[in-house]
């Protein structure tokens, strides 16, 4: 009596073991989550109204635009936009918008729903025209319908109609090649109308000098029609998204998606190391080699997408107005040296302004390898003959991606002009808060220490942004590069745009108004049962396609 | 008594004037402005000039100053232009972690301090007195910053007892009502949840314990063997008290007065061992939101964490002078 | 400063002339003290005599070809740097930093701070209540907090984190000579060299100055040891020399963290060096203050 017992006791408890296994694994259809470690809270969710990085990372997740940049390339493609034309001489965009697409709080996404966007952005007054509020909109349509602040241009928008539920035309004052690839920049997003309404998204205003919003949408409502869903913000702790499991796409393999801000490199770096992050952004090149030497991380790249560059500055009684001394002072940096020694392995020497990732990159521009010699012989048939004297300035107390030790590059490169036959002139300045404004005004010597990281995947933004107009900062006159960057930046037309960004490297490695040497790779670091995790160019990540384990 | 109280809260409105005249003319001895550091390499001139207008310093200074101890007054103190909040609701949401890491470390320091100066002082002159005494040293020796790295690498990376960031697993779901999460983990009854916050302060409170816990070892020690010789003890002994009660009522008693001043006084050494600390941690207080403030040369933030800290600095002393009044009857009537 | 802390003060400052002899030789005696004695000895001489001590120069890199991270070995008994320097040289050159820091630092605080002091306590009356008030404010700011508001104001960089971390000091000191010549004051042989009809200003220096000296040389070595300490952490936060080759133990400390796991003697090394050496001058300050207060008396 007492042995059957014991057996049915057995078996229950055995049943009772398993079931309770199931149980906990009745998750086991539950997919895995990821912790992905970021360098700071974002500031608001709203993609409108912010330009950081973090914000972005988080509202990329979420929202989507009409076209956006295939990941892990610059390639635009098709994504609430299914396909588009121009017509009225580039100044009409006609869209055709994917069908059964509906946003996070149930709400269709059709024409009206773009509409409403484009003329909420259009529409703004007061504090949302302070430049601190909305960054992007001003960088590519200039103005608002009611400009109120100073500095602001004639916008490049006039209006938006609704042709039918999934037709939609936007109508803009003139014709523009920036306005198309903009799109995919994420402060473009299609966000609910029903949501922006009912959240006060359009509420906000200047405190302190500060742009400051005041409605809860950009804290806890964001809404859009992206892979995942948001679900919470805990300032300093965590933004937590979840999965959507509408979404039209191929939908999330993680269920949760979790990003949270750990102030330093090393932090992130120890919170890998100790399972707290299944990956995470920004990691000190340094760290690359302690990464890879743990058998279960592994080391992500991101491709380049900034450029170090060495300004000239002409103008006056310079120098280098003249163009043989310009070419002197390209073939007296020893760029590759440089690259090799002071880049913690992620540089790359820079043969033009844009990165190779970029549309407009041109294999046939004008290189300048290191050459003392030649450089010398060019000097004694210009007008500065050897030595030739240079201010060269470079800045201190600070370390930026394309540049992480200014002041190596400034020794070598200084040993290798003066190689040349150039005599330097060293002077320096402190970052913050000199360093920048003297660089833009044109006041900082004939030479200095500079760069650029791309804010969107458009050579405008590089290339345009520098050189489409006379400029203090080199403060040279060039009407054939005006032009073609001018005509390259209101090409509706995408071949026929890349054709002349090509064109315009080609003609600004010739001129030279300043010297490229470097990009640089950014870094992750991962666990390696991460999957499908893929860094952007542009800085964000693409979490869509992730599997974990 | 009351008279006593009343002086002290007097002496603060001067110092609090005083601090707010030296935090107002600090910000306006800042080179350049924070616009710089914000927009990077993308300060056009105009923008630059855009944001200068913005933060107006035309209007003469003590305009500027009263309106400034107006916005004070109303705890208005400013608009980070890092992160666009509020500084007073960042202090809201950061004050209750640092204070929950202070309360932590001071339970350290204090839970092992007293007992062994405790020790020590009963053992005067032997090993145990002398092995104390060096180890409290080393304790003052010790940077703040360098023992939490080496501790966080030892328990965290290494042997991965203990987590290295934050206050809280990622992954927990729990409720914060006070945003105090030890006691809101007890207050909802999440044990799961108390036992992954106790995980996170354990590390941090022992980095930003460690000086006070050598102090306090070191002036229970010298407050014990002061007061073993007094009359009273000798008294009580000669009675034929048993040994522990000596200790217990007498000693310890006595003892605790200068300890307990001491303990209050650490607050400053709490407040700013902060900073280091929960930079090390990612753990997000007061701290490491002023560290990351310096390194955006945030200046609004920088200005309202160091008032706010001055702030609660000034308070604690003060709270630890009335208590200490209040049990030391010679201060009151002196 | 509060009620309870001056009071305590107060206590230690009781302290009669023909104190130095006995204080010396309870030094002597103090084994606690002569460790110290002998850290800080160390610590100086190789600040001192750094290009004698060191095998290298603290920037030469690239050294034994392109081998970074060495382990320590004999040539380089502390190893190699990121860079291929040699540790040893940087933290042997490392010391000169750190004494400057201390000293200067130091001497900044105890200048002003004993000038403010002694105005206050000998002059009194309102000069007194103002300067006091001043110190008051200073000291409503923790330490480290009022540096990083000095330094956020000069900008970072060696010489103004010293400017900084002595301005800290400046208070302490002020108060503490404050206390002593207030106790001083009304000591009775100051009062008999009065009623003689000696006059303020050979008072001043015959009796008061000396004997409010000894806790301000206690207070002196202390601040030695905070003020290296305190660097270290401004260096740590960004605030420090922005040079990344300059070989201050503190700024060494900022960038090798992050090779704890595959090198952690980069970052041990500078870390111990900063603690052996303000462990040396608690050791010596400590002893210090021991020798020179009555209460301890007879209880060696």
């Amino acid at each position: 009596m007492r042995r059957i017992a014991l057996k049915f006791g057995l078996i229950a408890v055995a049943g009772g073991i398993l079931l309770a296994t199931l149980g906990l694994g009745g998750a086991s259809t539950a997919r895995p989550t990821l912790v992905y470690g970021g360098s700071a809270d974002p500031t608001y969710l709203d993609p409108a109204l912010v330009s950081d990085g973090e914000s972005f990372r988080v509202t990329a997740a979420i929202m989507e635009g009409l076209v956006y940049l295939k990941p892990g390339t610059t390639k635009v493609k098709p994504r609430l936009a299914i396909r588009w034309k121009t017509s009225g001489k580039g100044k009409i965009w006609t869209f055709w918008l994917r069908r059964g697409v509906k946003f996070h709080d149930g709400t269709p996404f059709n024409a009206s729903a773009v509409c409403f966007n484009f003329n909420r952005w259009y529409n703004w007054k007061g504090p949302f025209q302070d430049a601190s509020a909305t960054f992007y909109y001003q960088a590519i349509y200039y103005g608002f319908k009611h400009n109120e602040v100073a500095g602001l241009g004639a916008p490049l928008y006039r209006s938006c109609s609704a042709r039918g539920p999934y037709k939609v035309s936007i109508r803009l004052r003139r014709p523009s090649g920036t306005f198309f690839p903009s799109l995919v920049v994420s402060s473009f997003a299609m966000q609910s109308p029903k949501a922006l309404k009912q959240y006060g998204a359009d509420e906000g205003e200047l405190r302190n000098g500060t742009f400051v919003v005041t409605g809860s949408y950009a804290f806890s409502h964001p809404t859009g029609t992206g892979p995942f869903k948001f679900k919470s913000w805990t300032v300093g702790q965590k933004v937590e998204l979840v999965r959507n499991g509408d979404y039209w796409g191929n939908k999330a393999k993680i269920d949760r998606l979790i990003i949270r801000p750990i102030g330093t490199s090393t932090g992130r770096l120890q919170a890998l190391q100790n399972g707290e992050v299944n990956a995470y952004d920004l990691a000190a090149p340094q760290d690359a080699a302690t990464i890879r030497s743990n058998s279960k991380l592994k080391v992500i790249t991101r491709p380049p997408f900034n450029v170090a560059y060495v300004t000239i500055h002409q103008g006056g009684n310079s120098p280098m107005n003249d163009i043989k001394v310009r070419q002197a002072v390209a073939y007296g940096l020893n760029k590759q040296a440089v690259v090799s020694q002071f880049y913690f392995g992620v540089g790359k020497v820079a043969k033009e302004f844009i990165p190779p990732s970029l549309p407009g990159w041109s294999d046939k521009v004008e290189t300048y390898p290191y050459n003392p010699t030649k450089a010398r012989q060019l000097l004694n048939s210009s007008s500065c003959h050897v030595p030739c004297k240079v201010d060269f300035w470079y800045p201190t107390g600070i370390s930026r991606p394309y540049m992480p030790d200014p002041a190596r590059n400034f020794q070598a490169f200084s040993a290798s002009l003066e190689a040349s036959g150039f005599q330097v002139t060293a002077h320096s300045a402190p970052w913050r808060p000199t360093y920048v404004a003297k660089v833009n005004e044109g006041s900082a010597g004939d030479l200095n220490l500079i760069g650029w990281s791309g804010d969107y995947g458009d050579p405008d933004n590089f290339v345009g942004t520098f050189f489409k107009s006379p400029n203090p900062q080199f403060n040279f006159q060039n009407p054939a590069i005006f032009n073609v960057l001018t005509r390259a930046a209101n090409e509706a037309n995408y071949a026929k745009r890349v054709k002349l960004y090509r064109q315009a490297n080609i003609l600004i490695m010739k001129y030279l108004p300043a010297v490229p040497y470097a990009h640089s790779l950014s870094l992750l670091g991962a666990e390696k049962r991460v999957h499908n995790l893929i860094a952007e160019p542009t800085g964000g990540t693409f979490f869509q396609y992730v599997t974990v384990g | 008594m009351l008279r006593y109280v009343v002086r002290r809260l007097l002496l603060i409105v001067p110092i609090l004037l005083g601090l707010s005249i030296l935090v107002f003319f600090w910000v306006r001895a800042l080179p350049g402005s924070p616009i710089s550091s914000l927009l990077g390499e993308r300060a056009t001139p105009q923008l630059v000039q855009q944001y200068r207008e913005r933060y107006g310093f035309d209007e003469p200074v003590y305009k500027q100053y009263f309106k400034q101890l107006k916005s004070w007054a109303r705890a208005d103190f400013g608009t980070s232009i890092a992160t666009h909040r509020q500084i007073s609701d960042e202090i809201k949401q950061r004050f209750p972690a640092t204070m929950e890491l202070a309360i932590a470390a001071l339970i350290f320091a204090g839970g092992i301090g007293v007992p062994l100066g405790f020790f020590a002082a009963k053992k005067h002159g032997g090993l145990f007195d002398h092995a104390s005494l060096f180890l409290s040293l080393i304790g003052i020796s010790i940077p703040v910053f360098f023992l939490a790295i080496i501790l966080k690498y030892i328990f965290a990376v290494r042997l991965g007892w203990l987590p290295t960031v934050g206050r809280i697993s990622v992954l927990i779901e729990t409720d914060h009502p006070t945003n105090f999460y030890v006691l809101d983990a007890i207050i909802t009854r999440d044990w799961n949840a108390l036992w992954d916050v106790l995980k996170h302060l354990i590390l941090p409170a022992v980095a930003l314990g460690s000086i006070p816990l050598a102090i306090i070892t070191r002036i229970t020690r010298a407050a014990v063997l002061d007061v073993q010789n007094e009359d009273y003890v000798r008294t009580a002994r000669a009675k034929g008290l048993p040994p522990l009660t000596v200790d217990r009522r007498h000693i310890l008693r006595n003892a605790l007065l200068p300890i307990s001043t001491i303990i209050g006084l650490q607050a400053g050494l709490l407040l700013s061992g902060a900073v280091l600390t929960e930079t090390v941690f990612a753990y997000p207080g007061i701290g490491s939101w002023l560290r990351d403030a310096i390194f955006n040369r945030d200046y609004p933030v920088i200005q309202g964490g160091i008032l706010f800290i001055a702030l609660v600095f000034v308070l604690v002393n003060l709270i630890v002078d009335i208590s200490y009044a209040i049990i030391n009857p010679r201060i009151r009537y002196s | 400063m509060s009620v309870a802390e001056v009071e305590a003060r107060e206590i230690q400052l009781e302290a009669p002339s023909g104190l130095w002899s006995e204080a010396w030789r309870r030094l002597r005696r103090n084994p606690a003290a002569i460790v110290g004695f002998v850290l800080v000895s160390i610590f100086v001489f190789v600040a001192l005599f750094a290009p004698l001590v060191a095998p290298y120069g603290p920037l030469e890199q690239g050294l034994e070809g392109e081998l970074n991270f060495a382990s320590p070995s004999w040539g380089h008994p502390f190893g190699l740097d990121p860079l291929g320097r040699d540790l040893f040289s940087r933290v042997v050159y490392g010391a000169r930093y750190s004494l400057l820091i201390g000293v200067v630092s130091v001497a900044v605080g105890l200048s002003i701070g004993m000038v403010i002091g002694a105005l206050a306590g000998y002059l009194g009356g309102w000069i007194d209540s103002i300067l006091m008030r001043l110190m008051d404010i200073m000291l409503a700011i923790p330490g480290l907090l009022l540096a990083i508001g000095i330094v956020a104001a000069l900008g970072p960089g060696l010489t103004q984190i010293m400017a900084a971390v002595g301005a800290t000091q400046i208070p302490i000191f002020a108060r503490l000579l404050r206390g002593s010549i207030l106790a001083t004051r009304e000591t009775d042989y100051v009062l008999a060299a009065r009623s003689v009809g000696v006059k303020g200003r050979p008072i001043l220096v015959s009796h008061i100055l000396p004997n409010s000296l000894s806790p301000v040389i206690v207070q002196g070595t202390l601040a030695l040891a905070t003020a290296i300490i305190d660097v270290a952490g401004l260096g740590f936060l960004g605030l420090g020399p922005q040079d990344p080759s300059t070989p201050e133990w503190g700024t060494m400390l900022t960038d090798t963290t992050r090779y704890l796991q595959t090198a952690p003697f980069l970052a041990l090394i500078p870390g111990a060096a900063i603690v052996f050496s303000v462990l040396g001058f608690n050791l010596i300050g400590d002893g210090l203050r021991e020798a020179l207060d009555p209460r301890f008396r007879g209880r060696a």
